[in-house]
């Protein structure tokens, strides 16, 4: 039995609700990767040197680069694009 | 999948797991990336993931192709609760735990026993189970949400009493945090206009900056604490990512105007409140710059002291009542003829004006023509630009005239939308939580 009790001074968290992933390519190959800049300072030119690296070393992979319109808010129309016309996508930088 | 810098590896592992996706996918490069070049830039893209501990691009690859479990695909959710009380072996061992929970600012606190707690909620008249608002640290993260018993907890620990409650609710309500986990290390200034400066006892003359009084203490404080408690923490490396770290949260620059003593109207009256209601402004502030007098070449001065700020963000001038006076005896008898001769005459080139974070954070606002970033975008690169929209100079007048100082503060109230010049000013009633 504990002999001190005081109140919680912590707020009241949401809950968490499973959210589905999408499953794995078996290969990057042939594919397109959507490069998504979310709009963080040089987070444009980190993307273009990944491009350039696919460029560089892994042509057959195509890659383009797109930017997110708000850096803190997901941009529902690209997001519809990405899935329409891609295969994957890496978005970033988050700093 | 995700790409971050490394240093925000543990925020990461939090923002996925409390979004049921604790198994999605992220890769991390070293920090910084502001200011790379792309030379190095590339030598990240080329060298090892410092968390993975193994080449980044071979973390791409394996991340997007390795196969998945079914039970990680799925992702992942629980039940989430805060219970009422927390319980420990002694008094002691239950400082020690608030310290270890990160519940205080390592500073002694008031233990929230339930007799205290149910002390301080008398300095209200609503309920301790009413819902008072939601807080998080930072835009992108999840919102917690709290009652007015929650918040009374945290006004003891502050040490505040009853009669500072009603304050510390509006604070509370108010949306914004004292806790801001923004790597620019901001902190916060807390403006209380109206009756209750008066009736609670608080500064607004000598010293009302600083450490002198207990209301102005006990209130900033808690505002602090309360922050961190109810938006899930302010944990270094997890939920608080300033850089540097900012003092001025230790009390939040908590002070009353002089509204007596200053010569324009009071501040809460500018976003309609009456005189004679009471209102408190929770303002972001990043620093500040100091000045004496209105001298002989004060507009050079001032002009100066504007511009040296970083751009857009607004500004807070607090004036001493002496030069408030001086302001008017110069023919700006108004707070909105000062905040206009600032706009007018504070004025830096369009290529430093860009030249600065804000870029990214209004680039949406320049692509659709929105006034007047648009036209600052196209200007030329000499072309000189105001540091500042009026809405975005605030003007407070504080301070006992024991001589003619001022502090010109980099930061204003967030919630007044500098991205579109639009949106309700961060004033918020404290009459309503009495």
């Amino acid at each position: 039995m504990a002999k001190f009790r005081v109140l919680n001074p912590e707020g009241y968290p949401p809950g968490v609700t499973a959210r589905g992933m999408a499953p794995s390519l078996d290969t990057l190959d042939g594919k397109k990767l959507f490069l998504v800049d979310v709009g963080f300072a040089n987070s444009d030119n980190f993307m273009a040197q990944l491009h350039g690296w696919f460029e560089d070393h892994r042509p057959e992979i195509r890659t383009e680069i797109v930017r997110w319109r708000n850096q803190h808010i997901p941009d529902p129309e690209l997001c519809e694009r990405i899935q329409a016309d891609g295969d994957a996508a890496i978005i970033g930088v988050g700093t | 999948m995700g790409v971050h810098v490394h240093v925000f590896a543990a925020l990461v592992r939090k923002a996925v797991k409390s979004s049921g996706m604790p198994s999605a996918r992220q890769a991390f490069v070293p920090t910084p990336l502001m200011n790379t070049s792309s030379t190095g830039l590339r030598e990240y893209v080329e060298g090892n993931d410092p968390i993975h501990g193994r080449p980044f691009m071979a973390e791409v690859f394996d991340q997007l192709t390795r196969p998945v479990p079914d039970g990680e695909l799925r992702g992942e959710g629980w039940d989430r609760s805060t219970p009422r009380y927390v319980e420990a072996e002694s008094e002691e061992d239950m400082h020690a735990l608030f310290q270890e929970r990160h519940y205080t600012d390592f500073l002694p606190i008031v233990l929230p026993t339930e007799e205290r707690v149910e002390r301080m909620l008398t300095g209200t008249s609503h309920a301790s189970d009413e819902m008072v608002g939601k807080l998080r640290p930072t835009i992108g993260m999840e919102y917690w949400h709290f009652d007015v018993e929650r918040v009374a907890v945290n006004a003891v620990m502050a040490g505040a009493a009853p009669e500072h409650f009603p304050v510390i609710l509006a604070l509370a309500s108010s949306g914004d945090t004292g806790r801001q986990s923004s790597m620019s290390s901001m902190g916060n200034m807390v403006l209380v206009n109206g009756p209750i400066r008066h009736e609670i006892g608080m500064n607004c003359g000598i010293g009302a900056l600083g450490p002198y009084n207990y209301a102005n203490s006990a209130i900033g404080r808690a505002f602090g604490l309360l922050s961190q408690n109810l938006q899930g923490g302010s944990v270094p490396g997890d939920t608080y990512n300033g850089s540097q770290g900012c003092n001025f949260s230790y009390n939040c620059i908590t002070f009353a105007e002089n509204e007596e003593a200053s010569p324009w109207e009071p501040y809460h009256v500018q976003f309609g409140y009456d005189k004679d209601e009471s209102a408190v402004t929770v303002s972001y502030i990043w620093g500040s710059v100091w000045a004496e007098y209105l001298r002989t070449f004060w507009e050079e001065k001032l002009q100066a002291m504007i511009c040296g700020l970083e751009p857009g963000m607004g500004c807070t001038l607090v004036l001493d009542p002496i030069v408030a006076r001086e302001f008017c005896e110069r023919g700006l008898d108004t707070k909105e003829k000062l905040a206009r001769w600032i706009h007018e005459n504070a004025r830096i080139p369009q290529r430093r004006f860009w030249d600065h974070v804000m870029l990214n954070l209004i680039h949406e606002e320049v692509e659709a023509g929105v006034e007047p970033w648009a036209s600052y975008w196209n200007a030329q690169p000499d072309e000189l630009i105001p540091v500042f929209e009026t809405n975005r100079i605030n003007i407070v007048v504080a301070g006992g005239e024991t001589n003619g100082h001022f502090s010109i503060f980099m930061g204003s109230p967030m919630r007044a939308k500098f991205r579109t010049n639009k949106g309700k000013n961060a004033t918020v009633s404290i009459d309503a939580w009495r």
